[in-house]
């Protein structure tokens, strides 16, 4: 039975919980926790103050674990209090005073780099400014026919994962401590935990527990949740757990950024692009937790699977007031690609094409050559997905008679809609792009598998264990995955970037080759054949010739025999990137994957509401490693693309989170969800194991463009800023709720 | 907290008489547990709960009425033949209310008392012209739903009565029905907007009887009066439903002024009366 971080417990132990910030931006003066140490049951309150090693981390180390100096957003925690009850810590929180200075909020990322903007850092209010710089984008427009600028945006919104984040940390019996927590990256939780208290590595074990859900959300957030909980553990010297309610989760941690982006794009007068200009800003909100990455994604993607001679692209990350923004499923893509593709969508209307037509015309074919210069090596398969997409849909006819006057002005529309994508596979030029496994067959045949690859309910195990069993030739009966903890599997780097299985499962490979290797030279020695002529298969060892030699349980029990434990450990390290962050040019990733996705809806054109009503998927995945996975990953990736296209919003007001909960912030449920086919491509990729390359994050980043083009086909108006809500798709503008509550505050009658 | 597991009516009734005003009583919980966690978990002294209670949880017909039990829950409201059979239009609007789990649990005394101005089956009930049975240890009381309402989340109900019966009139052989939710997504949606429309013709299609109720509209629930006088007596035609529709929209702005919502509602409103108008007059199907 599964058992998440939240369902573990230990004798004695107590319970955590923070206090916040009372204002989203504002100076600390002073903390006073002497009334809340008074109350009975309160073992240990504690500010940034009571941290014994650092307390600030980060890419840009700016992550407080308590706040010190300011506070930044509400979700800031300025106390921690560890009581023998949640009830107790919560009436203890209420206790504490704080003097503040206030400070004026930065609210609109498009006022944070303005000179008369407060800085929310010492350095400034600019995270990082990347640039792509190809050809001359003056002379391009020169050249052009048609010119079209746009604006868009898009929202924050939250992860949703099923389950909060959860610790439990205990010291151990030798001066240590170990936590116990639901942590998307143990290994940067590790380093993070360690120098919060000051303690080497080595004294501080870091337990991955079954995992409800992350897609991105559990790296910053979960950590910090651990690093609190390890910091009342080592004062209190018991076990502590802090358990985030729905409302903690939400109010804590980070969202997907939103974006502002300008689009302006040349075209000849067939349609082919001549310029590309863009200028983007991300809101990094309080701190800076991936802004630096997930935005360099965007640069790198930000002009689509697209030939164009000339493209200039900016994009900055800004720090506000709002919640920080960090890793989310697509990382600086789904952003990007709604600009994209509801461009590409302006153009082929600017020239009288289908949107297929503009996609075949413009579109990367083998050998081209991206916005950054890179020469792609791979099967450069976009036009087969888009061909694919196209013909399992009947896009073309059905685009054609959406557009008739009859259905336009229909009650309700009907609409259908394109787009498709490349993205870079795993980190790319971002870091050190490495990962470790290790393969333990047992004496008896058994066989435990582990990496450094967490599993989310992505089905991580299941794919790694399945690499194994291929290589070893066994059945998945023997398998057995290991939750990993930072003392038994090397650093694998985070499990993002889509590179699970490519990554993970090339280490998976690389170890369980090392044992069938050892195998081999056991049993050549012993039969006297050479070993290269010996197979795995079917449970068995047997020769190229088809000679059966022995079991596999047999051969594992002959190599104990001989002295030769069958463990072994396996390094995936590919470094074949290079980028130049001054030019904005370089090889971005070692490969990249296609998708194409259509979407038909139905627009309630005097409701503004929109149903998708059926949704294709077709993705290049390099090799399906387990078929149905990755429908699961692409069906989950079409939920969710639709409630980021249609309802999705974490909503702000002065910094104050307005979406807590479920019952105001709403995802789609099933009812919500259009009827979804997926369609697996393989084009085998020489980096991959077995060819396999990557689709968690693919599954998503084109489904909300889809749709939003979906429903321009169904009115001929364009959605522009994200989410395609009621009031969005029938007045065109986002109406915001100015007081309490609607239904509390309105006018009693008389 | 306290909590009551009364075997009768009679016993809620005593317990309430001698705890009031600190006790709450308790159907589904599927509101009072969700506001009472939103208070930081301040649970009221004494918890009663309606459930099982044979009394108010059973659905019985008289020649004219439906009687329905105030503790019965949606579910089994939106499956009962009576309800099937006499008035559709309650359920249409019941199985529309959040999601299988919250039909299970939630109940229609609940819904009613709770005093939602979205809450579903409330315009239902409003447009059938549902009656209530009101009960306290001394009295019972029969008093009209539109008349139940004070102002949002507050009803005339004192702290030592409960609602033990909702009594409808049968619908006519003919009368045409038809209730809309509108909701940002199709389950588990509060309203923005909920009508319900009971209408009755001549074989020629003028309109004799119309009755007319909108949720998340008006900050205290009412029949749509200006509406319904407009209908009645006129030929079924959407230009007429079309105006219906933007009475009601006026008298919404009448009632609760211009707000953030308004440029909204004020069109939306319209076309959704228009529509409910629609399908109960069977011009429109579905
Ligand atoms: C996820 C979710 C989705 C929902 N979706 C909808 C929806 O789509 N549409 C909708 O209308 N509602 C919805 N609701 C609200 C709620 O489910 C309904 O209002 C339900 O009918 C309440 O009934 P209950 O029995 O659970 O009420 P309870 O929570 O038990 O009680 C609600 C209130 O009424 C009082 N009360 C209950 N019964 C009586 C009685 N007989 N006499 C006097 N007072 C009484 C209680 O003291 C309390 O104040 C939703 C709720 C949730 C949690």
């Amino acid at each position: 039975m599964a058992r998440y971080a939240a369902d573990y417990s230990l004798p004695h132990q107590l319970y955590g919980c923070v206090k916040y910030a009372d204002y989203p931006h504002a100076e600390i003066l002073n903390i006073d926790i002497s009334e809340a140490l008074k109350i009975n049951g309160v073992e240990a309150v504690l500010t940034y103050k009571d941290v014994p090693g650092e307390n600030r981390f980060g890419l840009i180390p700016n992550i407080r674990i308590l706040a010190d100096d300011r506070t930044r957003y509400l979700g800031d925690a300025v106390a921690l209090i560890a009581a023998r009850t949640i009830e107790i810590a919560k009436q203890a929180a209420r206790h504490i005073s704080i003097k503040y200075h206030k400070l004026p909020d930065v609210i609109d990322p498009r006022e944070s780099l303005k000179e008369e903007t407060i800085k929310i850092h010492e350095e400034g209010n600019l995270v990082v400014h990347h640039k792509v710089l190809k050809g001359d984008i003056a002379r391009g427009f020169k050249q052009s026919v048609h010119v079209i600028e746009q604006d868009f945006s898009t929202p924050a919104i939250e992860h949703a994962y099923l389950e909060p984040e959860a610790a439990l940390a205990y010291p151990d019996e030798q001066d240590g401590i170990a936590v116990i927590g639901c942590l998307q990256n143990i290994y940067t939780s590790h380093k993070v935990i360690a120098a919060a208290l000051n303690l080497p590595l080595a004294k501080v074990k870091i337990i991955q527990s079954t995992m409800g859900g992350s897609f991105g959300g559990k790296d910053e957030a979960s950590t910090l949740v651990a690093a609190r909980a390890a910091l009342l553990a080592v004062k209190t010297k018991r076990p502590v757990k802090i358990v985030n309610s729905r409302e903690d989760s939400m109010i804590q941690s980070y969202k997907r950024h939103p974006y502002y982006l300008n689009y302006r794009w040349g075209c000849d007068q067939d349609g082919r692009l001549l310029a590309m200009q863009h200028d983007i800003i991300a809101d990094s909100g309080a701190y800076c937790s991936m802004t630096p990455f997930v935005t360099w994604r965007s640069v790198v993607q930000a002009a689509g699977p697209y030939r164009c001679p000339n493209v200039k692209t900016d994009v900055r990350g800004v720090y506000t007031n709002n919640n920080y923004t960090g890793a989310m499923r697509g990382f600086g893509s789904p952003q990007v690609n709604v600009a994209i593709e509801i461009m590409m969508d302006k153009i082929a209307e600017k020239t009288n094409k289908s949107p297929l037509e503009i996609r075949l015309l413009n579109g990367f074919g083998d050998g081209a050559v991206t916005a950054t210069g890179q020469k792609l090596s791979h099967d450069v398969s976009l036009k087969q997905v888009l061909t694919i997409a196209a013909e399992k849909s009947d896009f073309e006819n059905k685009w054609r008679q959406n557009r008739s006057k009859e259905n336009q002005s229909a009650p309700v529309s009907k609409g259908i809609g394109l787009s498709c994508s490349y993205r870079g596979v795993s980190l790319g030029a971002e870091g050190v792009d490495a990962a470790s496994a290790v393969v333990h067959v047992q004496p008896d045949g058994s066989i435990n598998v582990s990496s450094g690859i967490i599993d989310m309910g992505q089905g991580a195990q299941t794919a790694l264990a399945q690499i194994a069993a291929e290589v070893l030739g066994v059945s998945m009966k023997r398998m057995r995955f290991l939750e990993p903890d930072t003392t038994r599997v090397a650093d694998s780097g985070p499990t993002v970037a889509s590179r699970g299985t490519i990554m993970g499962g090339g280490a998976v490979k690389i170890a369980a080759e090392k044992v069938a290797e050892l195998i081999k030279e056991i049993l050549a020695e012993k039969h006297k054949i050479r070993k290269e002529s010996l197979l795995l298969k079917n449970e068995k060892i047997e020769t190229k010739s088809g000679k059966r030699v022995c079991t596999f349980t047999d051969a594992v029990k002959l190599c104990y025999a001989k002295g030769t434990p069958l463990f072994a450990n396996g390094v995936r390290y590919i470094a074949e990137t290079d980028w130049n962050e001054k030019t904005g040019r370089g090889n971005a990733y070692f490969t990249y994957v296609y998708g194409a996705n259509v979407a038909e809806v139905e627009v309630d054109r005097e409701t503004g509401k929109v149903n998708v009503t059926r949704f294709i998927s077709v993705h290049d995945v390099g090799k399906a490693i387990n078929k149905s996975m990755v429908e699961g990953q692409i069906y989950g990736g079409i939920a969710m693309g639709t409630g980021y296209a249609i309802m999705e919003s974490f909503i702000q007001e002065s910094g104050m989170a307005k979406t807590i909960n479920f019952d105001e912030y709403y995802i789609p449920t099933a009812l919500d969800v259009p009827q979804m086919e997926s369609f697996i491509v393989e084009n085998p990729d020489k980096h991959g194991p077995f060819g396999a390359k990557s689709i968690g994050e693919p599954a998503l980043e084109i489904v909300a463009p889809t749709i939003i083009n979906a429903i321009f086909n169904a009115t001929g108006k364009h959605i522009y800023n994200l989410p395609a809500s009621l009031e969005e798709v029938l007045l065109g503008k986002k109406l915001r709720r100015d007081v309490e509550r609607g239904s509390l505050s309105c006018k009693p009658e008389v | 907290m306290v909590f009551h597991q009364p075997g009768n009516l009679d016993e809620v009734l005593k317990l309430i008489h001698n705890l009031a005003p600190s006790c709450r009583v308790i159907a589904g919980g599927t509101d009072l547990l969700v506001s009472i966690r939103q208070k930081d978990n301040e649970w009221p002294e004494h918890l009663i709960n309606l459930a099982d209670l044979k009394e108010i949880k059973q659905i019985h017909e008289t020649e004219e009425e439906i009687i329905i039990g105030a503790a019965m829950s949606h579910d089994e409201i939106v499956n009962h033949p009576l309800i099937k059979n006499h008035i559709p239009l309650l359920a249409e609007a019941s199985r529309q209310i959040g999601s299988q789990q919250v039909r299970n649990r939630g109940t229609i005394g609940g819904n009613i008392c709770n005093a939602s101005p979205c809450a579903d089956a409330v315009t239902a009930l409003i447009a059938l012209n549902a009656d209530l049975e009101v009960c306290s240890v001394n009295e019972i009381l029969r008093v009209s739903l539109k008349d139940f309402y004070l102002k949002p989340y507050q009803t005339i109900l004192k702290p030592n009565e409960i609602l033990t019966m909702i009594r409808i009139k049968k619908l006519q052989k003919g009368t045409g029905y038809s209730f809309i939710k509108l909701g940002r997504r199709n389950a588990v949606a509060i309203s923005r907007i909920n009508v319900a429309a009971v209408i009755s013709k001549s074989k020629t299609g003028v309109i004799k009887t119309a009755a007319l109720a909108a949720g998340s509209v008006f900050p205290v629930w009412k029949r749509i009066w200006l509406a319904e006088r407009e209908l009645i007596g006129k030929t079924v035609a959407e230009s007429l439903f079309m105006e219906a529709g933007k009475i009601t929209a006026r008298e919404m702005i009448e009632k609760t002024g211009r707000r953030w919502s308004t440029p909204y509602k004020e069109p939306v409103v319209a076309t959704l009366v228009k529509r409910a108008l629609l399908q109960a007059s069977g011009l429109l199907l579905e």
